[in-house]
């Protein structure tokens, strides 16, 4: 029970209490640190109670069941809490240990942290709304963060787009209730079988299109380069490996989990969509130059991964698209953090970073790449399969370029000795979450069993 | 009246799209709190029931008007507010420091001052530009 609440009710009380304290001080900053630390725990230890005796449940503040809000913690939402709490940690540590320069960076992550742990865990589809303002309102703050022009301006584009978004989404929230008279995710995946299908698909659809644009799927995704590249590396991280699960969540729990028959019958146009992301981010990519802008791209090409795991469904199609959904955080977080910082051991953590982009093993990214090539083996058409194996590896090869590319680009440059080298200890954190990637590449069955498990529940009707 | 309601919400989603599209910041704002509250709308509209208040003690056999529409709607009004602040926080912080909020001049601005940068910088520090600081 504790472990439910604590990563969500700790750090949004820290996060209270920073907000009004200046947060350029170490210690507040090194306090927030810990405080993470232990709702990552938290989540952790939740984890392995999830795997062991299944979902964890709690009704807020003592109310019978069906009446008060309930939080929910089965594998799908643990796996998705304890990655990104994990990778919020990491970029609050880095900033910290590279010296805060905004008194109200802390507390925005911790509220930041505060609203994904929420959304993860609750079993209630408003709830899942209001946590999912909390982190998207403090993330649009923090975009804005160190505040030159350029970055307030990618703030407000960012607020205002994804504001449409989280506007679309609420009103199928609205709509859902509307149908189904109720707000619990178990009773209205039970009720909706009974419901007219046109209604059914229109609010399917809203849904789709409220979490592509988080996702930054390809024809959501104009807006995302231009806010990634004003952002700061551990910000960039936090967007880009914690922020965006939201939208790799909302799919699942929302497609998969309460929608499944909306998501089958969809499957055509999202293998569609999910095949021009993958090509168009990695074309993209290509072209850039900048750092943040390669890898902005490269996040809507992964993205399209996702969605092609998702739209072959099924335990094992959900199940990569976990696995995917978890290894591509990870790149991510590893890639902006390693872009971010100079000297020794960062160009080994970057390269860990690309070779897991690329899906070499033994890298993380192979085990993802592994399971959407076992996911695509599983179609039942042979030419769906092999278009499906042709795509993803095609994506691979035009992913090896362009990392390659950066990587040359960023690391390999001579006469690097003028630049002043990043503290020793924001390197060496850097490098532990490459090391990171690479145990979960060389021990995958934690991941993999929770993955099982995930796409298990997804696609045996629970939700 | 689900008519009338559904071209209310229309009108006023409408409007806040019409005004989002515009180059001025503070129309893009106002047409996200339009748009808002064309949300909030359509909550109430989605649990719209006449009844008695929902407040305890309920007459025997009346019919409650639905509370969780409300307790939905007063949740995202608080939401779209505070985000709406926080919009023209954003707004001012770019009047002040272009003293214009017309999208196309703040552009131009950028783009001049990052060609003035660019002139005056050496080599090195041009490419330190395209990295993430």
């Amino acid at each position: 029970m504790t472990m439910l609440v604590v990563p969500i009710l700790l750090p949004w009380m820290l996060a209270a209490v920073f907000a009004l304290l200046d947060g350029r001080k170490s210690w507040i900053g090194w306090l927030s640190v810990v405080g993470l630390a232990v709702s990552f725990a938290s989540v952790v230890a939740l984890t392995f109670a999830v795997v062991q005796d299944g979902p964890v449940e709690l009704v807020a503040g003592g109310w019978p069941e069906g009446v008060g809000i309930s939080l929910r913690a089965d594998a799908l939402g643990v796996t998705f809490a304890a990655l990104s709490m994990g990778v919020v940690l990491v970029s609050l540590a880095y900033e910290v240990i590279r010296g805060v320069r905004s008194r109200t960076f802390p507390a925005l992550v911790l509220f930041l942290a505060t609203g994904l742990s929420g959304l993860f865990l609750t079993g209630d589809i408003f709830n899942f709304y209001v946590f999912f303002e909390i982190s998207m309102t403090a993330a649009y703050a923090l975009t804005s963060y160190r505040e030159r022009d350029y970055q307030i301006r990618a703030a407000f584009i960012f607020a205002i787009i994804n504001l449409l978004g989280s506007v679309v989404f609420l009103i199928s929230v609205a709509a859902l209730y509307h149908v189904t008279g109720s707000l619990d995710m178990q009773i209205v995946a039970e009720r909706i079988e009974d419901v007219a299908p046109n209604s059914i698909i229109t609010i399917a659809v809203a849904v789709f299109v409220a979490f592509s644009l988080k996702l930054g799927l390809f024809s959501f995704h104009f807006w995302l380069p231009a806010v990634y590249m004003g952002s700061h590396a551990p910000v960039a991280a936090i967007l880009s490996g914690a922020l965006a699960n939201i939208g790799s969540y909302g799919l699942l729990r929302f497609g998969a989990g309460i929608l499944p028959k909306e998501l089958a019958l969809g499957v055509i146009p999202i293998f569609i969509l999910g095949a021009a992301s993958i090509i168009y981010g990695a074309v993209q990519a290509i072209s850039r130059h900048a750092t943040v802008e390669v890898l902005a791209y490269s996040a809507i090409g992964q993205a399209g991964y996702i969605l092609i795991a998702l739209a072959i469904g099924g335990t094992v199609g959900y199940g990569a698209a976990v696995v995917y959904a978890v290894v591509n955080s990870l790149n991510k977080a590893l890639l902006f953090l390693a872009a971010g910082t100079r000297g020794p051991l960062v160009g080994a953590a970057f390269a860990i970073g690309a070779f897991s982009v690329v899906g070499v093993p033994p890298a993380a990214g192979f085990l993802g790449k592994l399971a959407l090539f076992k996911a695509s083996l599983t179609m039942e058409s042979l030419p769906a399969s092999i278009a499906l194996v042709a795509l993803i590896f095609i994506g691979g090869a035009l992913s090896f370029l362009y990392v390659f590319e950066l990587y040359g680009r960023v690391f390999l440059k001579p006469n690097e000795t003028d630049k002043k080298n990043s503290p020793l200890a924001a390197r060496v954190l850097v490098l532990a979450v490459g090391v990171l990637v690479l145990a979960v590449g060389v021990w995958p069955e934690p991941l993999l069993v929770l993955a099982n498990t995930a796409g298990d529940l997804l696609s045996n009707g629970g939700i | 009246m689900i008519l009338a309601t559904s071209i209310v919400i229309a009108l006023v989603f409408g409007s806040g799209a019409y005004l989002i599209l515009q180059r001025d910041l503070f129309r893009v704002v106002i047409g996200i709190v339009l748009i808002s509250n064309a949300a909030n709308l359509f909550i109430i509209a989605a649990g719209l029931s006449s009844g008695v208040p929902p407040i305890k003690p309920i007459p025997n056999g009346a019919t409650v008007s639905d509370p969780l529409v409300q307790a939905m709607a007063l949740t995202a009004i608080v939401i779209s507010f505070s985000v709406a602040v926080l919009l023209l926080s954003l707004v001012y912080r770019l009047y002040n420091s272009h003293r214009t909020i017309d999208l196309k001049d703040i552009s131009e601005m950028e783009l001049r001052e990052a060609e003035a940068l660019e002139r005056d910088k050496p080599e090195e520090e041009k490419k330190r530009e395209t990295e993430p600081t």
